[in-house]
């Protein structure tokens, strides 16, 4: 019980992460930024590249600092890399229809969330790829005794057009023991060292996603309520054209706006794949439907909402399922946690369209 | 040549199909004004619903169960119009359209997670043929056969769709649709407009799923993704928002292009995912009312004649 509810609360924090995007794009332009989970997959693969390039999955364990340095690297390449897209998305589709409609602009996001999605296909392939973890090295002369957890070692080959992958093979079974003889086998196949996966915990990346968040959340409020560019979003949110009249330069508020909020989706990304352990080109759609539901049951346009509504729809996403699985004896119930989260916002969206912490607006919705 | 044949009466079987969405979708987006953003998921409730219906079929005659499904597919989607309709439709714009999507996506997730000897799961099911036997030898005559079923479909919804506009019922909901508040000022209910457009688009959307789960003899959750749905609309923004006969265009250069493309090398037709959203987004932003716009065919045909007579 504790442990879903924890789960809940680190996915829950990952979508806050998420959702403070959206609120904060909707708070000054009022357009739902579909692409915005693209953002967040385009983060995640950028922290692939770095941790794979950076050999994560290489260092000699424990080292903990080389392995923070890369996970620090990453994360920054991430959320800058993502916010970098995000202002050129700005610029380049949604500045055009800013003036439009509000309907023309959300089929112009929705298809930008589809042009990202195919060319990060294009770009990357479809198939998943798992996601870059450390591993446990030793020496092969310094094993001894029986093997507590499965071994591998990594082999390279040469395919046909001239490209050299290398390939994980298992060569020790946990519980086999480990004598001269399997020693002398593992040297013969050219396998000086081996290693043995580690999980990194639940326990980590719960901790890992939650501790971002809190240190996070403050430095966005300050940005947003004690700093200049900070009060002229909050001008712009309020009466763009009274803010024109002001002196503030729009454009380049929204653009900050939308490197803030993808900055924070890119660590979000990141943290996600970290602990699902895979990234693909359509990582980004369903968290980013969460995240917007997120937002909505928070209150969109509201800061503290988006983190509120965040942890809110985690823990229920996972408690939810838990409690039919428990108490209705419902095995499926965890296959269906999209589908509750979906009808929790059409619920929301019913009762209490300004969300928890949201403003009542005029504008009925 | 007879390949050839098969092809161009497979990509009219399909305009025809989406024609039946875009129409149905125009009607809700178009005349309506409600951004609704989840009629996937009426086409798959029609589609898995007509499934059903025909492998409860047992010994009954093919052509009995194929009309009974296809009634079933339509009931299913309306029921599922009505129940989603009536709590959404009081939400207005971006987060009607949220909601919809929302919709979409659960059915999707509820038929992936059916247990797979009801709905077949995410492996999808088979559609038993009813309507004749299809061997390779009598697949153009199928092919007819269901090309003709789709056009009388189309031409039923269509004359439907615009006796329905200009009847009384029809003019309540324009009204709604332009002004929701004069209009209930001069005592129109608009939910009760709005449902009911929403209730007829999501049988038509329904009835595009029967035939279309007969047509291919086999379903998968996969064919009705989020990306059909935004096929569907540019179908819409392509032939003009409210104009019934630019849904049979939109359909047609849309179903085209996505089927010759897909002769084409690899290479090429793998770009038709970027390239589709791209039209969509530069069609909304420099030609929002589409190629007709509000009007029809016969409008367009008139003016025409006017200016060169």
């Amino acid at each position: 019980m504790l442990d879903y509810l924890l789960n809940g609360l680190a996915l829950g924090a990952i979508f806050a992460f998420i959702a403070l995007g959206y609120t904060m794009v909707y708070g000054i332009i009022k357009l739902i930024n579909f692409a915005h989970g693209e953002f967040f997959m385009f983060g995640a693969f950028l922290g692939f590249f770095v941790l794979r390039d950076l050999g994560i999955d290489r260092l000699p364990l424990p080292q903990p600092l080389p392995i923070l340095l890369s996970y620090l690297v990453a994360l920054s390449a991430a959320s800058l890399g993502a916010g970098t897209l995000a202002v050129v998305t700005e610029r380049v589709a949604y500045r055009p229809v800013r003036r439009a409609s509000r309907i023309a602009a959300l089929i112009t996001a929705v298809c930008v969330s589809l042009i990202l999605q195919n060319l990060a296909v294009k770009a990357w392939g479809a198939a998943p790829r798992a996601y870059p973890q450390p591993r446990e090295w030793t020496d092969v002369g310094a094993l001894d005794g029986t093997a507590e957890a499965n071994l591998y070692a990594l082999t390279r080959f040469e395919t046909t057009d001239g490209t050299v992958t290398e390939n994980e093979v298992r060569v020790v079974a946990a519980g086999e023991p480990i004598d001269d003889a399997m020693r002398e086998r593992l040297r013969a196949a050219g396998h000086e060292r081996v290693y043995r996966q580690v999980q990194v915990g639940r326990g980590w990346t719960r901790g890992f996603v939650l501790l971002a968040l809190a240190l996070w959340a403050p430095v966005l409020w300050f940005l947003v309520k004690r700093t200049r560019m900070g009060k002229a979003m909050r001008a712009v949110s309020g009466d763009t054209d009274a803010a024109r009249l002001m002196g503030i330069d729009i454009n380049r508020v929204i653009a900050w706006t939308f490197f803030l909020g993808a900055f924070v989706a890119g660590v979000g990304g990141v943290a996600y794949c970290v602990s699902y352990g895979k990234v693909e080109p359509l990582t980004g759609f369903l968290p980013g439907m969460k995240a917007f539901i997120a937002a909505v049951i928070g209150g969109i346009g509201s800061i503290p909402g988006a983190i509120v509504g965040g942890l809110v729809l985690g823990t229920a996403e996972s408690l939810i399922p838990y409690a039919l699985r428990e108490g209705l004896g419902w095995e499926a119930a965890f296959a269906w946690k999209d589908a509750i989260a979906f009808a929790l916002l059409i619920v929301i969206l019913v009762f209490k369209p300004t969300g928890i912490l949201g403003k009542a607006v005029r504008e009925k919705v | 040549m007879s390949s050839e044949l098969l092809f161009w009466l497979n990509l009219l079987v399909g305009v025809g199909i989406y024609t039946l969405l875009a129409a149905s979708l125009n009607l809700i987006n178009g005349s309506a004004g409600m951004f609704h953003l989840g009629h996937h998921g009426f086409w798959a409730l029609g589609a898995y619903g007509a499934t059903w219906m025909t492998l409860q079929g047992g010994s009954l005659s093919g052509p009995v169960v194929y009309v009974s499904s296809l009634i079933f597919a339509m009931a299913i989607a309306a029921l599922g119009g009505l129940s989603i309709g009536i709590p959404c439709l009081r939400l207005r714009g971006d987060y009607l359209a949220i909601a919809t999507l929302g919709f979409g996506e659960i059915v999707r997730i509820a038929v992936q997670n059916s247990p797979h000897d009801f709905l077949g799961g995410s492996l999808g099911i088979q559609v038993p043929r009813v309507l004749m036997k299809v061997t390779p030898k009598t697949l153009v005559a199928f092919r007819v056969l269901t090309l003709s079923i789709v056009a009388v479909a189309c031409a039923a919804a269509i004359v439907t769709f615009r006796n329905y506009l200009r009847s009384m019922p029809g003019r309540r909901l324009l009204a709604v649709a332009q002004d929701e508040t004069a209009a209930g000022l001069l005592g129109i209910n608009p939910t009760r407009s709005k449902v009911l457009a929403f209730v007829m688009g999501s049988a038509v959307a329904g009835l595009a799923g029967g035939l279309y789960a007969h047509y291919m003899g086999g379903i998968n959750p996969l064919n009705f993704n989020f990306m059909e749905m935004v096929k569907i609309f540019l179908i819409i923004v392509l032939g003009g928002m409210g104009s019934l006969s630019g849904c049979a265009v939109g359909a047609f250069l849309v179903v085209a292009t996505e089927q010759l493309l897909n002769r084409a090398p690899e290479a090429i037709a793998s770009w038709w995912q970027v390239l589709f959203p791209l039209i969509l987004a530069i069609m909304i932003i420099f030609r929002p009312q589409g190629i007709f716009g509000r009007r029809e065919i016969r409008d367009v045909w008139r003016s025409w004649r006017r200016r060169t007579a």
